[in-house]
């Protein structure tokens, strides 16, 4: 019984829930306005998602006629509650160490495409051609994003379990780098920590990657047909999804608190998202543009995924 | 509380620009003030979206030539309400250098409610973004007379 309000409370309020909403709404409204200054311009109010959010939700929601209704009222909704689960598996460093029995590496290897599929379910329910071509553009590119995620997951679940003897434990994980040194800093984990740094602007669909929702060429793809509540939905799941896949590389690269109250680590542990968040989505953003689907495909499959293998070759060897 | 949350809705618009025919003008005008440094609109909290369902404020162009008068009509009531109408540039208003075109048909705002017009061949990007706020202010009165719904 007390293990499920555990859950419950994790998937709810914290880390889940309400805390990763609104640090989502954070890490986006920080994203533009970073954007914004490296272009030289104000941009908009850090606050400026949560504006976007109530905004829609006073707006008229409008339903094709010819659209499935029920997959299309049901996947923003599948979409945001697969990502607060999510976030509720991942352990924060020094703060919180996820609930016992919920989840490990596995189960969050089944948890991170659910906010693909939710968008893709979405562009097939809208019955639009464009929602189409965003669903197998969508596809496409997860095929290509999850093969370096799953090699840099085995990398990490070899290189830990190698040495604490329980491989997918996320627990043993964390242990494992408060005892021995960040996996970002160890030589052999290297190539698949770069993998796993460029999988993040994969799945959020930034800079090289804004292939699935790209405006100009499928406008906005899946999206394209929603509009009021289950548009704020989808904005609010995207939101998350960046917290889920920020956390997640801090979790599996660089979860050594700082030290000091738990108050501390938790800003300790957002600085860290920040940090990342810059690097891999803002800056990548601001530098790089769309490249076509093969194009992108072949950047995952080609030069992405044979880093992660390298980890996961040596983590091998040296077990 | 909800009557405080949906007054700070007006501070998020989010345009849509429709192409009526216009001759590019004005549209390469709109993109300046959307892309360039100098004129931000994203701080006003503007984003420009590629569909018409997702959008707030529309920007029409053009003097709505009888070719695209269906099609912009069809596009235009994809647009879910509360809806503010700018019309920038002269050709939507009066058919400008166009009007007396064989192409030309009667004037926008016969067919859609127009709240804001931006006068000018093209007008300039400080005008357009002028125009935005000016339709942000319709949108807040809409919102404070409770007239949301379509009219």
């Amino acid at each position: 019984m007390n293990s499920i309000l555990e859950a419950v409370f994790a998937v709810l309020i914290f880390p889940g829930g309400l805390f990763a909403l609104a640090l989502g709404l954070l890490l986006k409204g920080s994203d533009r306005k970073l954007l914004a200054r490296l272009q030289r311009r104000v941009g908009p109010p850090l606050y400026q998602p949560v504006l976007d959010i109530i905004k829609l939700m006073t707006k008229e929601t409008l339903i094709p006629n010819t659209a499935n209704e029920l997959a299309f009222r049901l996947a923003p909704v599948l979409g945001l509650t697969g990502v607060l689960v999510t976030a509720a598996v991942l352990p924060i460093g020094g703060v919180w160490n996820g609930v016992s029995g919920l989840g490990d590496l596995l189960v969050l290897l089944y948890l991170l495409p659910i906010p693909a599929m939710g968008l893709m379910l979405a562009g097939g329910a809208s019955s639009s051609p464009y929602g189409a071509l965003g669903f197998s553009r969508e596809m496409c590119l997860m095929f290509a994003y999850e093969m370096p995620l799953i090699a840099s997951f085995l990398a990490v679940a070899v290189r830990v379990g190698g040495a604490t003897g329980s491989l997918f434990s996320l627990d043993s994980i964390i242990a494992y780098q408060l005892h021995n040194g960040p996996l970002l800093f160890d030589p052999v984990m290297m190539p698949a920590a770069l993998a796993l740094i460029i999988f993040i602007p994969g799945t959020m669909g930034a800079g090289l990657f804004d292939i699935p929702e790209a405006e100009p060429e499928v406008i906005e793809g899946p999206l394209l047909e929603y509009s009021g509540p289950l548009l704020a939905v989808f904005h609010l799941m995207s939101a998350v999804k960046l917290v889920v896949v920020l956390e997640l590389a801090v979790a599996l690269l660089f979860p050594n608190p700082i030290g000091g109250g738990v108050l501390v680590n938790l800003v300790w542990h957002i600085c860290k998202c920040l940090v990342l968040l810059m690097v891999s989505v803002t800056c990548f953003r601001a530098a790089t543009g769309r490249l076509r689907l093969d194009q992108g495909f072949s950047v995952f499959v080609k030069y992405t995924s044979p880093l992660a293998l390298i980890s996961l070759g040596l983590a091998y060897m040296l077990r | 509380m909800l009557q405080f949350l949906s007054r700070l809705a007006p501070r998020s618009p989010w345009i849509y620009r429709i192409n009526a025919g216009s001759c590019n003008g004005c549209d390469v005008e709109m993109a300046t003030a959307a892309l360039i440094p100098r004129y931000d609109v994203e701080r006003l909290g503007c984003k420009y979206c590629g569909s018409p369902r997702h959008a707030d404020v529309v920007l029409i162009s053009g003097p709505l030539t009888l070719r695209v008068r269906d099609k912009v009509l069809r596009v235009f009531d994809e647009i879910p309400h509360p809806k503010v109408t700018v019309a920038v540039g002269v050709c939507p208003v009066s058919g400008g250098c166009f009007r007396d075109g064989y192409s030309v048909g009667a004037d926008i705002d016969h067919y859609i409610p127009l709240d804001v017009i931006v006068p000018g061949c093209p007008p300039r990007p400080q005008a357009i973004m002028e125009g935005v706020l000016k339709a942000v202010e319709v949108w807040r009165a809409m919102i404070e007379e409770g007239i949301c719904s379509p009219s």
